[in-house]
């Protein structure tokens, strides 16, 4: 009689969902990042890029397969951003529960307003151009928070004990959002700085919240690697509108900026982290955000 | 070319020329509708330059010295609905011995979207053996396919009709097990007299990470049918992979290593000039492949074969070469190969090779 007991138990354990957690696979640790602040304790979550890879061209390793075959939810951004990856994974998970249509598969990009939708014609002579407009969504805190909701949402009608709790911090995470965003545009008002050129359209979102113009990018084309044509190109740029800071994402190489700088000594040009764990001491959005603050205003 | 072929290949374009502009209107609009049910269509175009003192100055042969339009992928994919998956490449290539180019369906098949654990699969794929056997030309690590994959199995690969499981073990490492059974026409291998004849395979994978950085690799495949002397023919194989792409400056540095041995029993198969015996073919190929920079890589492979058929009984063939790629983008690419080639028969043989390789269209993901 002794040996049930244990046994009875272990069968209890497996066969009531209500105990275990909710397994969430995400594609970027941003989207990883905001599971966390809304699921809580409730959910476990892994992302598949690293905050230091270019969540365009990444690879679509077995091992991720493996997770994503025990998944309850996969959540991505969409917008083509993981198109060369992430149909792969979907495909070699062998998970029902994950597959488009299916509520364990979200993608969370056209969920909120898009910035840079190509009008016309989309032609690949123009670079790695997204029909759906640019991908780098979570970049905004403001939309990021749109985001959490719609996470919420879907967490809600997988795990529906936990509904009120998503929401609940679905609302304190845009709240805290909201106001920080506030705190963060002023800074970057008295910062002076009115545009800066970027790598990459990664910071296009981010940018257009703090009301930064952008007005050179240092890839002739996305996607293409600079010139030195192109180059030249920017540094007149620079000069013309007295552009004093350039922002390099962390998965580019940045010795590329190493001719503007022997050009314009005061330039300010930095390697900036774009997603969550993109360097050291960025576990978090509000934490990405609060650094790209930092050098914006030059504290960093 | 013939009339025949003039009308299935302009068929073939009209297809995929109205399917595009359907898909460019989809896309565009990003809008749900009749057009988004389109399937994704993509094409592969590649061409060779060769030039070798051994190679044929005959245009009609295949491989040629010269310019040639080595192969013209085209690929179909789509959901059927929400329990299939279909997809299909058709090949346009030159015929050997004939200037005359033809479409062959290279895969067409529907596999399961909404089974665990398992896909199935149904039509014509290319056989799960090994590292290169499942590859598209488009997709090979050199120019070539190893001297073993070619003596065994053909120029085209393993690529038969039937069925397949592909099972995903429940484990902490990535473990797949795939069993198929298919045609046994393939002329290298099989050209089984009886059409009723049904082959096998099984290929086991696992991957492990070692780290973020670094994953490790290992196969075991083995497949039996029918020859055309009514006998067995089977081939056993085993690979290995290492790769390294550090999580941190990945996209401007990666090395992968790559190593593939083959064994080949044809009972009663004769080689079919000096008609010795031809039963039994061995080889390993092994390769190299690093990224030096974003957008070049440079690459190396060293092949070893005993008793290709043609010099049956005598000394090995030795075969290295040496690949320098540039790719402008993920959907071109330029390629030159060196090949240093020491026969079976005791003469070398030197082939350089210049190749372009151009996407466009939808371009699903390379496996890993």
């Amino acid at each position: 009689m002794k040996t049930i007991y244990p046994l009875f138990t272990l069968l209890i354990l497996i066969a009531a969902p209500g105990y275990s957690k909710l397994s969430v696979i995400t594609t970027t640790t941003d989207l990883r990042n905001l599971v966390e602040e809304v699921g809580k304790e409730n959910v476990s979550v892994e992302a598949i890029a690293k905050g230091t890879q270019d969540p365009h061209f990444i690879e679509a390793k077995p091992s991720f397969m493996v997770k994503a075959s025990r998944a309850d939810l996969v959540i991505s951004v969409g917008m083509d951003l993981e198109i060369g990856w992430l149909p792969s994974i979907i495909q070699g998970a062998r998970n029902p529960s994950i597959q488009h249509g299916k509520k364990g598969f979200l993608e969370v990009g056209l969920l909120v307003e898009p910035l840079e939708v190509p009008k016309g014609a989309v032609s690949r002579a123009e670079g790695d151009v997204h029909p759906f407009g640019n991908p780098h969504v979570t970049l905004d805190p403001i939309r990021a928070g749109e985001i959490a909701g719609k996470i919420a949402e879907r967490l809600g009608e997988l795990d529906p004990p936990h509904l009120v709790q998503y929401a609940t911090h679905a609302k304190a995470f845009q709240t805290l959002m909201a106001s920080r965003t506030k705190e963060w545009k002023q800074r970057v008002a008295k910062s002076g700085v009115k545009s800066a050129v970027t790598y990459h359209k990664t910071l296009t979102y981010f940018l257009d919240r703090f009301e930064i113009q952008n007005p050179a990018i240092l890839e002739p084309k996305p996607g293409i690697p600079p010139t030195s044509s192109h180059i030249l190109d920017v540094i007149r740029l620079i000069r013309e509108k007295n552009i004093s800071l350039v922002l390099v994402e962390n998965f580019f190489d940045p010795t590329v900026t190493d001719k503007i700088k022997n050009d314009i000594p005061a330039l300010r040009s930095k390697t900036v982290a774009v997603s969550v764990d993109g360097r050291p001491g960025v576990r978090t959005l509000g934490e990405l955000y609060e650094s790209l603050i930092q050098v914006i205003e030059g504290k960093e | 070319m013939t009339p025949v072929t003039k009308i299935k290949i302009f068929a073939v374009f009209a297809l995929i020329l109205a399917a595009q502009e359907s898909q460019a209107i989809a896309h565009h609009n990003a809008a749900p509708g009749s057009q988004a049910a389109n399937p994704v269509i993509g094409a592969n175009f590649l061409g060779l330059y060769l030039r070798g003192p051994k190679l044929p100055q005959d245009s009609k042969q295949v491989p040629h010295n010269g310019f040639s339009l080595q192969e013209s992928e085209f690929s179909f994919s789509s959901d059927v609905d929400p329990y299939f998956k279909a997809s299909a490449v058709f090949s346009v290539a030159q015929e050997n011995g004939q200037s005359e180019f033809s479409i062959s369906p290279e895969e067409v098949y529907f596999e399961t979207l909404s089974l665990p654990w398992v896909n199935l699969r149904v039509g014509k794929f290319k056989a799960a053996f090994g590292k290169q056997n499942s590859l598209h030309t488009h997709a090979y690590p050199f120019i070539d396919s190893p001297l073993i994959n070619q003596q065994l199995f053909g120029a085209e690969g393993l690529n038969e009709v039937g069925a397949s499981a592909a099972v995903l073990i429940p484990a902490s490492w990535f473990i797949e097990i795939i069993a198929q059974t298919f045609t046994t026409r393939n002329e290298a291998l099989f050209n089984s007299p009886n059409s009723g004849d049904l082959g096998g395979l099984l290929h086991l994978k696992n991957l492990w990470d070692l780290n973020d950085d670094i994953t490790f690799e290992a196969g075991l495949s083995g497949v039996l049918g029918t020859n055309s002397a009514d006998q067995t023919a089977s081939v056993c194989g085993a690979d290995l992979t290492l790769k390294w792409r550090p999580a941190s400056g990945g996209k401007y540095k990666a090395v992968s290593f790559t190593t593939e041995f083959l064994y080949g029993k044809r009972k009663e198969i004769k080689d079919s000039d000096s008609g010795l015996s031809a039963e039994k073919i061995t080889g390993l190929a092994s390769w190299l492949q690093y990224q030096f920079a974003e957008r070049w890589w440079a690459q190396g492979r060293v092949e070893k074969a005993y008793g290709i058929s043609q010099f049956p009984g005598s000394a090995n063939d030795f075969k290295v070469s040496t690949l320098l790629g540039f790719f402008p983008s993920e959907f071109s690419g330029l390629r030159m190969q060196y090949d240093f080639h020491n026969l079976a028969s005791n003469t070398t043989d030197h082939t350089l090779g210049l190749q372009y390789i151009i996407s466009i269209g939808a371009h699903p993901a390379h496996a890993y």
